[in-house]
């Protein structure tokens, strides 16, 4: 593999500023594309689709949405999955009750419902930091949990208080296959983290960084502490809510307010831990990986002739989990997206590591 | 006394004439500023002012309420008596985000960057104030979102070069050597374009070499861009050379006023001040 | 006058929880108090204590147990410091706080795996059938479950032990200095690792009679390790740094959810006690955002 930043002159701010400065990352990004586009639904089965890809997908745009507040901005949430849960049941009522709008504007307007809903619970963060705003979006998860199975209005006052997504209608294509639903995830993924990106690297984006690092200093050169740590939290509510939409009407098509629950929180933080604070990239790497490690727990040990039971397999997980969370926080804060940077400045200087 | 020559004899001379025109109006003034914390004062009755292109000095032992002085100023901190002046109008409760609209940018004596951030970005935090693309356009990277940040990057790129730090661009400034971090700082504060910069300490735990860099950027950016300056500075003979008035605070009280010539010469500065430990 | 016996049994009933409450809150502010760690794994702590407990004592003779549970706290709480505090000493409160989330995680997972997942009963010789008091005022009397008077009786010695042993030993001396300025604590010779390592140790055994104390009332099982998020809001009301507000914390928290399910619940549809305590300390954070009994932070430039 020849990855090499020689010979490549930057001859003006545009290209130094873009997304992929080496030639070779934009050809590993097209290929990366193709394979998503086109390659990998011409060779998945549907089990692949349904039971990892779209969950990953979604989950993604979910960890891209709490990376840019914990990883960008540096406010902590644990009620990522209350985001979530709001705009599902946001959605849901959408289309139920104002059934003239089309299905994706409910989608957007479901995100803007999640975004506001961030908003009001962002303003504890103007004047408590850190650990009191774990407490603040806690009990948002709490207060969410509760609203969506006690409040049967939510829930159109359905017996089970379980509900059910109406069909996928976009603009007049019908979601229903596997495969459709994999390019519309793969659609809003892609978007999501572009728009992301682009975030991150203008004015917003340094301001919330600026805010993470030193909100003193921010506010000394005219970042308004107010302004940056609101459209952080209404961004990131924003595309988790619409990560929740997702995972409602296309990955679960009928859900209970358990869906979103704590666990779906704590999940999305060690994504976030794993995959890398701070980058897009590892908000794929980190929802790649929590949701392969269960189903590596599952099958391998099975494999190799050891039989687990299924509460050891989720024991497993939470030993795996907690241990690579404190790994990670002590040897690489950047996750698995640092890694993988690493190994790439390691293979362009390569063979001469000076 | 560690010493930081950085003008000949001849030169100043010639300086201090050239000075004379550049130096204008009463920029900021700053009056009857008292400033308590809990039952501890750390400024009491303060008055002085900054003229328009000077370059001005606030010395004092420790503890003497010079920081607290620059805090005051860009409005950190609100004193309970006295106001600030700014170009001729009476600022009541500012926040440092006004002070850094109004155009008074500052460094602080433990460097205050955004760790996380490379050199670039830091130093592009210092045009956020200048920049005006909406939400939409950052998002789209299109229309203003676009050219905003290339307009920008150009105008950081020449505050690069002028400090001499192009090849630190990429670098995480948490990685940076102390005398960088500080450089860094500074280029900063100038990418505000302000009127009046405030430098805590510019010099602090620099060693002799990086001292007369620090001391030929000041001076360059007071003299090409006719920016204001004051600062907070321990090691005289950087302050006699440079400044063009300084003004002594001691327990939080105004000691003496006046040019260097003047203060070196004040029996009050010598008994409080140069007297002791310093020497 | 009719209506206040119930009343008064549901007041009683919640200042009982709200002691259960404080307990594990309390183990939370030893640590915060001493280490500046915001320590989550708290409630999985006090699953693992109990959970080791209660299945040593299947064979092993009771009090024998319970000394082996203090060491295994002990050895974990060194474990801890070794292999987490440690390598993240000075790092900013958010990552300690994040990684102390991971070894909630991992506790959970471990103690499930070594000492199974079943509702174990802890048995402590404690009468079940509940105690009516001032049967002559209220008709039916006051019911009072002797495990809660119990759990109370524990937790007000505990409280009492902590504070002789804060205010009154050298170690409790060296405890405070390190929580006002741990490095003016370092240079007057106060070895941080060991007071640190005695900090986690006290906060294991906390966790421990807060175990007890639950695992009596409700089974050791996993949602021990839930009840960590309960003491959080209990936290926020009384203060990081505060002992005492630990408990008052614990106690308005306690009264305050049971009444308000009892007044307000039924009017929209109950259950509200899953989040009353923590919309309440969300009030008070944005009123007087260092809680009730807490320090005032002052910044510094």
């Amino acid at each position: 593999m020849i990855y090499r930043e020689t010979g490549q002159f930057r001859t003006s701010y545009a290209e130094d500023q873009a997304i992929f400065r080496l030639r070779e990352d934009r050809i590993g990004i097209i290929v990366i594309l193709a394979i998503a586009w086109v390659g990998i639904p011409l060779v998945a089965d549907e089990y692949l689709l349904r039971a990892i890809l779209i969950p990953f997908l979604i989950l993604s745009v979910a960890a891209i949405g709490l990376n840019l507040l914990l990883g960008y901005c540096g406010q902590i949430s644990l009620g990522t999955g209350a985001f979530m849960a709001v705009g599902a049941y946001a959605a849901y009522n959408l289309a139920l009750r104002l059934p003239e709008i089309p299905l994706l504007i409910d989608f957007l307007l479901a995100g803007l419902i999640a975004a506001g809903i961030g908003i009001v619970f962002g303003l504890p963060s103007l004047r408590i930091k850190g650990l009191y705003l774990a407490v603040a979006t806690l009990a948002l998860q709490f207060f969410a949990d509760w609203a969506f199975l006690r409040v049967h209005w939510f829930t159109n006052y359905t017996p089970s208080g379980s509900v059910t997504a109406p069909p996928l209608d976009i603009f007049g294509w019908l979601v229903d296959t596997p495969l459709e639903k994999y390019w519309l995830c793969l659609a809003f993924a892609c978007a999501t983290a572009l728009f992301a990106k682009n975030l991150v690297r203008s004015r917003i984006g340094r301001s919330w960084m600026a805010i993470r690092d030193m909100d003193i200093a921010a506010e000394i050169i005219g970042i308004r502490p107010m302004h940056a740590k609101l459209s952080a939290f209404a961004v990131s509510s924003f595309i988790a809510g619409l990560a929740g939409v997702l995972w409602a009407f296309v990955h679960l098509g009928s859900w209970e307010p358990l869906a979103f629950s704590i666990d779906m929180s704590f999940r999305l933080l060690f994504m976030v831990i794993i995959g890398g604070m701070g980058s897009i990239l590892g908000s794929f790497l980190g929802a790649a990986f929590i949701t392969i490690l269960p189903i590596f727990l599952n099958q391998v040990p099975a494999m190799v002739g050891i039989q687990l039971s299924t509460a050891m397999v989720s024991h497993l997980e939470f030993m795996i989990f907690g241990t690579l969370i404190v790994l990670f926080l002590i040897w690489e804060p950047h996750g698995l997206a640092r890694l993988w940077q690493i190994g790439k400045e390691k293979m362009r200087l390569w063979p001469f590591p000076y | 006394m560690a010493t930081a020559t950085v003008t000949p004899p001849r030169e100043a001379a010639e300086r201090s004439v050239r000075r004379a025109r550049q130096i204008g109006e009463v920029l900021l003034a700053v009056e009857n500023i008292s400033l308590r914390f809990g039952g501890v004062r750390a400024l009491s009755n303060v008055s002085f002012d900054i003229r328009r292109g000077e370059i001005r000095a606030i010395i004092g032992p420790n503890g003497a309420g010079k920081s607290s002085m620059l805090n005051v100023i860009n409005g950190f901190y609100q004193p309970q008596e006295g106001r600030i002046i700014w170009k001729g109008r009476a600022l009541s409760r500012m926040r440092p985000y006004d002070a850094a609209k109004g155009g008074i940018a500052r460094t602080f004596q433990n460097i205050a960057l955004f760790k996380g951030m490379s050199t670039l970005d830091n130093i592009m935090t210092g045009r956020i104030l200048k920049m005006r693309a909406s939400f939409f356009e950052q998002a789209l990277w299109i229309g203003r979102g676009k050219s905003e940040e290339l307009r920008e990057r150009a105008f950081v790129e020449r505050i690069l070069d002028f400090l001499e730090i192009t090849h630190i661009r990429h670098v995480p400034v948490g990685k940076l050597p102390y005398g960088l971090q500080k450089r860094v700082e500074l280029a900063r504060a100038l990418a505000m374009e302000p009127e009046l910069l405030l430098l805590d300490e510019p010099m602090a735990g620099m060693n002799l070499e990086e001292k007369e860099d620090m001391c030929r950027f000041i001076l360059d950016v007071n003299e090409e861009f006719g920016t204001t300056v004051a600062l907070i500075e321990h090691d005289m003979s950087v302050v006699m050379d440079i400044s063009d008035r300084v003004v002594v605070l001691d327990y939080g009280r105004l000691l003496a006023d006046g040019t260097p010539e003047e203060v070196r010469n004040d029996p009050a500065v010598i008994e409080a001040y140069l007297g002791v430990s310093h020497g | 006058m009719a209506e206040l016996g119930p009343v008064l049994e549901v007041f009683l009933g919640g200042l009982m929880s709200g002691v259960l409450y404080a307990l594990v809150a309390l183990g939370f502010v030893l640590i915060f108090k001493a280490s500046g760690v915001f320590n989550f794994a708290q409630g999985a702590m006090v699953l693992f204590a109990a959970l080791s407990l209660v299945r040593l004592s299947e064979w092993l003779p009771f009090g024998v147990a319970v000394l082996l549970t203090i060491a295994i706290m002990i050895a974990l709480a060194w474990a801890v410091e070794r292999l987490v505090l440690r390598p993240l000493v000075g790092q900013h409160g958010l990552i300690l706080f994040m990684a102390t989330i991971g070894v909630t995680f991992f506790l959970d997972g471990f103690g499930q795996t070594i000492w199974g997942s079943n509702v174990y009963q802890l048995d402590l010789g404690i009468p079940a059938s509940p105690w009516f008091l001032f049967e002559n005022l209220f008709p039916g009397g006051i019911l009072v479950s002797p495990i809660d008077v119990f759990a109370a009786v524990i937790a007000g010695t505990l409280v009492v032990a902590l504070s002789i042993f804060f205010h009154s030993t050298k170690i409790g001396r060296a405890l405070r200095a390190v929580a006002d300025d741990h490095q003016a604590a370092q240079s007057v010779g106060i070895p941080l690792n060991q007071i640190w390592l005695i900090v986690w140790s006290t906060a294991g055994i906390v966790a421990l009679v807060a175990g007890m104390a639950w695992g009596t009332k409700l089974g050791v099982q996993f949602s021990l390790s839930l009840i960590a998020l309960k003491a959080l809001p209990v936290l926020i009301l009384g203060g990081l740094t505060s002992i005492p507000g630990a408990i008052i914390g614990g106690l308005i928290i306690g009264a305050g959810e049971k009444l308000a399910e009892f007044y307000i619940g039924p009017l929209i549809g109950g259950g509200i006690e899953y989040w009353f305590a923590y919309v309440l300390a969300l009030a008070v954070l944005l009123v007087r955002p260092q809680g009730l009994f807490g320090e005032k932070i002052i910044e510094r430039v």
